[in-house]
């Protein structure tokens, strides 16, 4: 039984990071229809700016968050004005195909900047374990679920109260009618990809926290890809739930059915998912009136 | 006395080849509701998303003319400016966000707008429409063709139009809907002298509200005249209002008489 929980709470941790990571994805697919290869790498590198952050400056976690955000929504707005907005236009598939170069690019940049060797980065946080009933936990752990709860309120009150969050849906769902209300579509993308940024700078932060901070963190990007799949791709509500269903399912095929069936055990929950519900667990239908 | 919107000899090529609009040229004086007729294809909606200014949605190009409205020159002008000047338009076939409820298209419309201002807004449209203050929180791509054009022209209210233009607002729409909706139109046209340009396939209704007319074929402008003259006008009978005596079918076209008049004028 015990160890039953501690797989659950390890998936728990692990699914929060995809599950932050994949709301990077889904908030940029929602805004902009495109798929941004690039987001496992804005997660690494934003998670490098922190660590350097915090080398300069002795800061706790809230203040570390505080000081990285802003950072990262600046890095996200520049790599779309410099790469994305010029492809404004162009089809799905290109731009795609930008990002995908982007995120080469982010990864060589980061080796050349940080090196090639894993550091460790505390993120300000203690490493003396916390007893939640049975279970112990790293502080780092819980940070991140709750990090994702926070996350999860904070785009969940966002895009259904603000204006700009209500014009983002808008966008989603008619770009061209979003013109004729006078929404600029540009600035909604710009948005997108600046928030976008800040949720990769929290999710990065975090699992360099939790695990290790490393030129392969890129990798995660497409980890937590069933994640988003599972919820959907639009929805960022879904991509975190997503995310946990894909951590906690991942520890428990690791646990009990063997060490190499963790990589393939999520790809199997999405594989059964999309054959019950095409769109995902939360993602958009074409609405249609009969 | 000046128009409030003036276009002169408008031409708008897709993909830099084909000529959806040539020559185009039309004036709207403020508190008049003017209606553009046409046939499939002929250039109606091209000529409102080349005013709207998104043309580049689709790959279009305004590639000669003018476009002023109140004296402002919106060939070069952003959407989103275009808007903010008052020219709204209702987009064919409403084009609502489907997703979204029918309170957040709304807030959508009045986008520019300060909190206070869509209060108003808000309260202006429902009292317009009482019908889409009792669906206010629906989702609005389920409502009904009728329910989903009021909303359309709801929102489009809300960004306080000067001119409103309504792109084909009866179609697909049963006959007593499309009356009451175009009660509305021509109330809003009496109550507060908005000016309306109004795009219509269905020319018999059209010319019944409208003051002026302008008939569309293959692009370019072939007639304009009163409401009154063009309804009486034998080829207009003929070809848009289904008075035809004779079984052939002609093309406004061959009507030499009309052809390319608009060019010398302008």
């Amino acid at each position: 039984m015990d160890f039953l929980l501690l797989l659950i709470s390890a998936g728990l941790v692990s699914g929060a990071a995809y599950g932050m990571i994949a709301m990077g994805f889904a908030l940029i697919y929602k805004a902009t229809g495109v798929v941004n290869f690039a987001q496992g790498e804005l997660v690494m590198l934003t998670a490098y700016v922190a660590f350097s952050i915090a080398g300069a400056v002795d800061l706790g976690f809230w203040s570390l968050l505080a000081v990285t955000v802003p950072i990262a929504m600046a890095i996200g707005l520049t790599l779309e004005r410099i790469f994305i907005r010029p492809m404004l236009g162009e089809p799905a598939f290109a731009i795609v195909m930008v990002t995908i170069g982007l995120a080469v690019i982010l990864r060589g940049v980061t080796i050349m900047i940080w090196g090639p060797d894993p550091l460790d980065f505390a993120a300000g946080l203690s490493r003396e374990v916390i007893t939640l009933g049975p279970i112990p936990f790293y502080p780092a752990q819980l940070y991140a679920i709750g990090c994702l709860a926070i996350l999860v309120g904070l785009a969940y009150g966002f895009l259904r109260y603000t204006r700009v969050g209500i014009a983002m849906r808008a966008v989603a769902a008619n770009e061209t009618a979003a013109l004729l209300m006078g929404v600029s579509v540009k600035r909604i993308h710009a948005v997108a990809w600046s928030l976008s940024s800040a949720i990769a700078a929290v999710a990065g932060i975090l699992f360099a926290a939790n695990f290790k901070l490393g030129p392969d963190m890129w990798f995660q990007g497409l980890r937590s890809f069933p994640a988003l799949i599972l919820g959907g791709l639009d929805s960022l509500i879904g991509a975190a739930i997503g995310g946990l269903i894909i951590g906690v399912v991942e520890t428990l095929a690791q646990g009990y059915l063997g060490q190499g069936l963790r990589e393939i055990a999520g790809f199997v929950v999405i594989v059964v998912i999309l054959m019950v519900r095409p769109y995902g667990l939360f993602g958009a239908r074409d609405i249609e009136r009969v | 006395m000046s128009a409030l919107l003036a276009l002169s000899n408008v031409q708008v090529l897709y993909d830099h080849t084909i000529e959806a609009v040539r020559d185009v040229s039309l004036e709207i004086e403020e508190g008049r509701i003017v209606a553009l007729l046409g046939s499939n294809g002929a250039g109606k909606s091209t000529i409102l998303k080349a005013i709207s200014g998104i043309l580049g949605q689709e790959d279009g190009e305004i590639v000669g003319g003018s476009i002023a409205f109140a004296g402002h020159d919106l060939r070069r002008a952003s959407p989103a400016s275009i808007v903010a000047r008052g020219l709204v338009q209702v987009p064919e076939g409403r084009a609502l966000f489907a997703t979204l409820t029918v309170e957040e298209n709304l807030v959508m419309g009045g986008y520019g707008l300060s909190r206070a201002d869509t209060e108003t807004g808000l309260e202006e449209v429902y009292s317009l429409f009482p019908r889409v203050r009792e669906r206010r929180g629906q989702i609005s791509g389920y409502l009904s063709g009728g329910e989903q054009q009021m909303v359309a022209i709801g929102r489009a209210i809300m960004a306080k139009p000067r001119l409103l233009m309504l792109d084909e607002p009866s179609l697909g729409l049963a006959p007593q809907i499309i009356d009451s909706i175009f009660d509305t139109i021509v109330g809003l046209n009496g109550s507060r002298g908005l000016t309306v340009l109004l795009v219509e396939q269905n020319a018999q209704l059209a010319l019944s509200v409208a003051s002026r007319g302008y008939i569309i074929e293959n692009g370019r402008i072939v007639l304009d005249g009163m409401a009154e003259t063009l309804r009486t006008n034998p080829d207009v009978q003929e070809f848009y209002l289904g008075f035809g005596t004779s079984g052939t079918r002609k093309s406004m076209r061959d009507v030499k008489h009309y052809k390319r008049r608009k060019r010398w004028l302008s």
